[in-house]
């Protein structure tokens, strides 16, 4: 009986403690929110613009004298749950770094402050990049202003390029897919080579090619959102796609992206899609191999339509403010201090990321390791701006189609009918 | 419970001889008693006060919040819309719960069974090992004892990797089939077989551990007896060992059965934080529910509906070893 006793009161810890700690352990130790203190959280990137931030703090302070900005570093895996947590405990900071694919589901649950009446009194408000300035609006109201974007371009070895006797860079996807063709003539014995490293559910290099030939994820009809991954131009994209990667790349074809720079820096692959800061994690002494940094060269993806670039996904991030913000002017002011046209240039030649603005565009044209992904930028496309479209993430949809079309698993056709049907109904529902 | 009678025979002694008592005498005696008898309630409040606040207090939150809806709108305004059972009747006609109840039990009860019989094993090896081995073997199983959760899951997914990972080279080079680029985590029974591996591998230290020090107390002269009598290492095993374990036994498998039901960690960081359906636990249902969809409410039914199973399972097999140790 005292085992019996024993074991029952075991019982009841090992139950309540992991059910509680899923619950609860999300929101940090809180911050005391007075009048005087605005709390900004940014993701873990700005970490490689510290001084920007700075800049931007003593800027917003020399107009505010009393007030104090404290900045908080988010990262990208647990920000959301933690905000989910901060606006449940009355805790939410006053300005928030959001990805732009985040940003839909909060707009629409009314947990962003409406900046419209602001938005005018914005730097560059008449400048930014279309794509971030969309992703930043819902129904006609403005809640997210652009901070900055990334687009992603073709990295490649000069070295091997040059060995299998490319002498240009491609300017078309039929001069790419045949320079493909050259490298692994020359390379393809090594089982490990890849002339094109593409796993297989690397859906926002993919949907490059949909929307290359004319193609789309969905479209917003009559009120309602049509998915169109089966369109006859999507399928077409899709068919030159699975010919390029089968022919080309030896990477998983039921695999994901996550590892890519690592892979790249182990010496068997010519060519990879990939953010502009990805670099850094292919020459990183930990990571990847620093000896690269000679070899390694980018271009932008080419189009279909010879001389044109392939759009890319425009991924960035939007800066708002939680209906929750005690005084949303104090973080109207910092985000305007922040986004100033100066802030900004130091951004974009600093760090290498793009700039919120058009004006802008140029200040990375004459560094090589920036300006093949803004001239990658020049075109682009971004996911259906519905709050449901994180569902289709999380429910993998675009990732299962690829994986079952590279895999021959099954045919285009099938495939693309069954992930648009998919699509349609999770962004109506 | 020994204790909890001895209090009551304290409480209820002085009806019975303090009549002839003096009054003067008894009054102290009876206060001392009264102090002796609280003394362990007092003491065991403020343990009880932190466990109510820490774990019932969030416990009565999430049954709340089960009966609510309760998504990223609602979140936002800090109050739930009731809707009483509605999120219960939604997961109950939801085919995908269902699955995912379906594997839940199926690979809790893999994992409980493995787990148990390989730590009685290790245990039963400790038991015959020679005392440098014995240390050996202990040292290193609490050494995987004492690797965080996060550590092992990275070490298994570099060992199962695509390209790189030494079990596909292994299983190459000798010849036993040919993986190289494999991906273990394609097929969901594969990529439950190396979570399943990484959890018994975790869990057998404890359990090995347990079973050992009760070894250890098991009387010499009941086995010398059964020996002489001529019984072979089963039989005694069997008759002998496993009775005088049994409470042992009990204890382990109640927690593993509580372990393995809500495993949650490993399955999300070997997946990269972004498992697909096939590799749904209710655990992990639950937390994409709430935390990635925001729907909140749904997310805290399928969370309590785990919980019932759960208790009911454990209940069932504690009640039906108290049965047979009963009947003995």
């Amino acid at each position: 009986m005292r085992y019996l006793t024993a074991a029952a009161l075991a019982l009841a810890l090992a139950i309540a403690a992991p059910t509680a700690s899923g619950r609860t352990n999300a929101a940090d130790a809180p911050t005391a929110t007075s009048a005087t203190t605005l709390r900004v959280w940014l993701m873990t990137d700005a970490n490689g613009w510290m001084d920007v931030v700075n800049a931007a703090n003593a800027t917003f302070k020399a107009q505010h004298s009393g007030v104090d900005v404290k900045v908080e570093i988010q990262t990208w895996g647990d920000h959301l749950t933690k905000f989910d947590a901060a606006l449940a405990g009355n805790n939410a900071p006053d300005v928030v770094e959001f990805g732009n694919t985040e940003l839909a589901k909060y707009m629409a649950a009314g947990a962003l402050a409406d900046l419209t009446r602001y938005k005018a009194g914005f730097p560059n408000s008449k400048t930014w990049l279309q794509g971030l300035a969309d992703a930043g609006t819902y129904r006609g109201k403005f809640y997210g202003v652009p901070y900055y974007a990334g687009a992603r371009g073709v990295f490649y070895r000069k070295d091997f390029y040059k060995a299998a006797g490319i002498t240009s860079l491609p300017t078309s996807l039929d001069a790419f897919s045949k320079d493909m063709a050259k490298l692994m003539k020359k390379y393809g014995k090594d089982s490990n080579f890849s002339a094109l490293y593409f796993p297989g559910q690397y859906w926002y290099a993919a949907m490059s090619f949909v929307y290359d030939y004319g193609g789309a994820i969905a479209r917003f009809k009559k009120g309602k959102w049509v998915g169109t991954l089966d369109s006859s131009l999507s399928q077409k994209a899709l068919t030159r796609l699975k010919a390029l990667v089968r022919a080309s790349s030896r990477a998983d074809r039921t695999g994901k992206e996550d590892t890519q720079d690592e892979v790249f820096a182990q010496g068997h692959v010519a060519s990879l899609i990939g953010n502009g800061w990805e670099w850094g994690v292919i020459t990183d002494p930990k990571t990847g191999n620093p000896a690269l940094d000679a070899q390694l060269g980018a271009y932008p993806m080419p189009s279909h339509i010879k001389g044109k670039v392939m759009p890319t996904f425009l991924g960035g991030s939007n800066l708002a403010v939680p209906v929750t913000a005690s005084d949303k002017q104090l973080a109207v002011d910092w985000i305007k201090a922040f986004t100033s046209t100066s802030s900004m240039r130091q951004l974009a030649s600093g760090a290498g990321v793009i700039a919120n603005t058009t004006v802008l565009a140029n200040v990375n044209a004459s560094k090589p390791k920036l300006a093949p992904f803004a001239r990658a930028a020049a075109r682009s496309w971004f996911v259906p701006n519905s709050p449901n479209w994180v569902q289709v993430e999380n429910a993998k949809v675009l990732q299962n189609m690829l994986v079952a079309i590279f895999t021959g698993r099954k045919s285009i056709p099938a495939a693309t009918k069954s992930a648009s049907k998919q699509i349609t109904s999770i962004l109506n529902s | 419970m020994t204790r909890g009678a001895a209090g009551a025979d304290l409480l209820t002694a002085p009806n019975g001889s303090g009549l002839a008592a003096p009054l003067a005498r008894r009054r102290p005696a009876f206060r001392r008693r009264v102090v002796r008898a609280a003394a362990p309630y007092a003491l065991l409040t403020p343990a009880a006060v932190v466990i109510t606040g820490v774990l019932a207090y969030p416990l009565y939150k999430l049954v709340r919040l089960s009966f609510q809806k309760y998504g990223l709108f609602e979140l936002v305004r800090h109050k739930g819309e009731d809707i009483r059972f509605a999120n219960y009747t939604h997961i109950l006609h939801d085919s995908l719960f269902w699955h995912v109840v379906a594997r839940t039990v199926l690979f809790a009860a893999v994992n409980v069974g493995l787990t148990i019989v390989l730590g009685t094993l290790i245990a039963l090896l400790l038991e015959r090992l020679g005392r440098t081995m014995r240390v050996l073997l202990t040292t290193g199983l609490v050494c995987v004892w004492a690797i965080p959760v996060v550590v092992s899951v990275a070490v298994f997914q570099w060992m199962v990797d695509f390209q790189f990972g030494v079990v596909n080279w292994l299983l190459t080079q000798l010849h036993i089939v040919d993986y190289q680029h494999h991906n273990w985590f394609t097929n969901p029974w594969q990529g439950f077989a190396v979570i399943t591996a990484l959890i018994v591998w975790g869990a057998i230290p404890f359990v090995a551990i347990t079973i050992y020090a009760g070894l250890a107390q098991l009387p010499r002269e009941l086995v010398e007896a059964a020996e002489v009598d001529g019984a072979n290492a089963w039989r005694v095993f069997w008759n002998i060992t496993l009775p005088v374990l049994k409470p042992i036994f009990v204890i382990l498998i109640s927690l593993s059965i509580i372990w393995d039901f809500q495993v949650f960690i490993q399955v999300w960081l070997m997946l990269g934080t972004t498992p697909s359906e096939d590799y749904y636990l209710m655990s992990v249902y639950s937390f994409v529910e709430s935390f990635k969809i925001s729907e909140y409410g749904l997310g805290s039914a399928i969370a309590v509906v785990m919980v019932l199973i759960m208790l009911s399972v454990t209940f069932v097999y504690v009640r039906q070893m108290v049965r047979i140790g009963e009947a003995d």
